[in-house]
């Protein structure tokens, strides 16, 4: 491995800049209010409400400061937000940030739809910004471990355009995908292991 | 066997259209637009641009005393606590209103003797980057749109309404987000940058534009202009003076980042046929030669992300400071050795290539960033503000005392 790519690795190991600043501690204090729809450890089991559970931090912070300034809509999170200081976001960022994901429940779909799938994620470049594996990367989320039903509604909103976004960047990246493209690729993206 | 030309087109018709029908061949779409150009060979490179951190630093956690500057000039902490700071403007009763980027907020800081009170004063926009003032009216430019808030001074606690000023704008994310300031002419400059990496672009992208302070007028200013997020104008010849970001994907060390002069109207600076003055691209030249074009004034080096542009018209700093060029340097990130993170300065000479030289550095410490200066603006004494959107910062430059 060459020094660079190393280097390179260790800081992204090293994990987001929030974290420097973000009390883990503080954030599993206030994270006990978040369970209820995300579960305990930021693992949900609501298929309409995301795994929060070792997204990357910074998307997390960014996410929760969007819903707050009303850029990304959604009645339930709108007044969660509103009530959180910025300290507040450091700290839950940081915490489910640092959670463990659990492996995805959904049964994988079947072969020939599986590689549909995969071959649609190659085709729209996903891995380009998600990272290999959707493990996500600083600038963009993780996706493996969110559900099936979650993928598909964020791709629609974004393709519709009414999906918050923080630099219009995943906005642009949806225009091209067809419609009938979104849910193989939901169904393939949802279900690796 | 040798098949005839119209068998072997009929063999190749038959194989497409069978290919095609059991949708093996799903066509290939654009990658993102930073990945976009990124050629077959360097298609492992880990580079990727720097994510902007979601919080300002704590002044704790910003080491002035790692800026550097040359003999007799100082460097404080100004202000902190300002999200993604980008564009400084000054109002007329001493507001220093400041754009963001991704942040999509616009501050207002205000100088309490000795520390400074930063106030929101418009959130939830869409990049709002660009920020000029005058007559007591702010304008505001976003990715669409160009607003203004009148008699905002008075009103920093309640901030009057945003009214359209100009919305006849392309909507696109990439390079959408503008500079904004007023020519000496009384008109509003902008830039429209290109949606790609490198594209040809459509007619309407990749330009700097104006329009009359009431939003009639709209014309093109200058044309091949990739990317330029800011500008200004000599205090004596007032010839406009525009940094560009050059393409990505094509080297360490090619091709250079460049400040152009655009004295009149209509110039061409090569974009996407040329780069810097020199280098033909290797996709998207069209056959078109480089001596077409505008050449730079100065190649300011790869991948530095040049930023802000500033004429230095106070009196505090040594007295040949007067009339040069500050220019900021955000940094690199499609190099391997980091490069920029700087404010540079400029001096023009009758009869000679202007003198390029270091003003302000230090937010790089070997491979580490810790700041990335964006913008500068000259205060009333003549000291120098430089904002620092990934610290969340203003710093103030002053001289002698």
């Amino acid at each position: 491995m060459p020094p660079l790519t190393f280097v390179l690795l260790a800081l992204w190991l090293a994990g987001p800049v929030v974290s420097l600043a973000a009390d883990l501690e503080a954030g599993r204090r206030k994270a006990v209010s978040c369970a209820a729809c995300h579960g305990p450890d930021g693992n949900s089991t609501n298929p309409t409400v995301p795994s929060i559970a070792g997204q990357v931090g910074i998307y997390l912070h960014w996410q929760l400061l969007l819903y707050r300034d009303k850029r990304r809509v959604d009645p339930q999170m709108a007044p969660i937000a509103a009530a959180l200081s910025e300290g507040d976001m450091a700290d839950l960022s940081a915490f489910f940030a640092a959670q463990r994901p659990a492996p995805p429940t959904a049964a994988p779909p079947d072969p020939a739809r599986a590689g549909t799938g995969q071959r649609l994620a190659e085709t729209y470049h996903c891995n380009d910004c998600h990272g290999r594996d959707f493990a996500g990367r600083e600038y963009a989320p993780r996706l493996r471990g969110l559900s099936r039903e979650y993928l598909v509604a964020q791709m629609r909103g974004f393709k519709a355009r009414t999906r918050g976004d923080l630099d219009g960047a995943m906005t642009q990246a949806a225009q091209p995908v067809a419609d009938a493209d979104i849910e193989p690729l939901a169904d393939y993206i949802g279900s690796i292991k | 066997m040798r098949l005839s030309p119209f068998r072997y087109a009929l063999a190749l018709t038959v194989v497409v259209a069978f290919v095609l029908a059991t949708g093996l061949v799903a066509a290939q779409q654009a990658p993102p637009t930073w990945k976009q150009g990124q050629p077959k060979e360097m298609e492992s490179s880990t580079l990727s641009p720097i994510a902007q951190p979601p919080a300002p630093k704590a002044p704790g956690e910003i080491p002035v005393d790692k800026i550097k500057v040359p003999q007799g000039f100082k460097v404080e902490l100004w202000a902190s606590g300002i999200n993604n700071a980008r564009v400084m403007t000054w109002g007329d009763r001493g507001t220093l209103f400041v754009s963001s980027r991704v942040a999509g907020n616009v501050y207002a800081v205000t100088d309490k003797g000795g520390s400074r009170e930063v106030k929101t004063i418009a959130k939830g926009l869409n990049l709002p980057n660009g920020v000029a003032f005058k007559d007591g009216t702010l304008y505001i430019a976003e990715i669409h749109r160009i607003t203004k808030m009148e008699g905002i001074e008075g009103k920093l606690d309640s901030p009057p309404e945003m009214k359209v000023v100009y919305e006849t704008l392309p909507k696109d994310a990439p390079h959408g987000w503008k500079y904004l300031a007023f020519g000496p002419d009384g008109k509003l400059y902008f830039n429209i940058g290109a949606p790609c990496n490198i594209c040809i672009p459509p007619d309407t992208h990749a330009n700097i534009s104006r329009v009359n302070a009431d939003g009639t007028g709209f014309e093109y200013w200058a044309h091949g202009v990739r990317n330029s997020v800011g500008f200004d104008w000599h205090p004596v010849t007032k010839e406009l003076y525009f940094t560009t970001h050059a393409r990505d994907w094509l080297g360490e060390d090619v091709p250079s980042d460049r400040l152009d002069v655009a004295p009149k109207k209509g110039l061409h600076f090569g974009y996407p046929y040329c780069h810097q003055g020199d280098i033909p691209d290797p996709q998207f030249h069209s056959g078109r030669a480089c001596g077409e074009f505008a050449a730079p004034l100065i190649k300011t080096g790869p991948h530095v992300a040049g930023n802000g542009v500033e004429f230095y018209t106070g009196s505090m700093f040594p007295a040949e400071y007067k009339n040069r060029m500050f220019l900021a340097q955000r940094g690199s990130w499609n190099r391997s050795q980091k490069i920029g993170f700087r404010v540079m300065m400029v001096t023009l000479r009758q009869g000679d290539v202007p003198k390029y030289e270091p003003f302000a550095e230090g937010w790089l410490q070997g491979d580490q960033v810790w700041g990335r200066p964006v913008y500068t603006r000259q205060m009333k004494d003549g000291s120098l503000l430089i904002s620092d959107d990934y610290a969340g910062a203003i710093y103030r430059v002053s001289y002698g005392r």
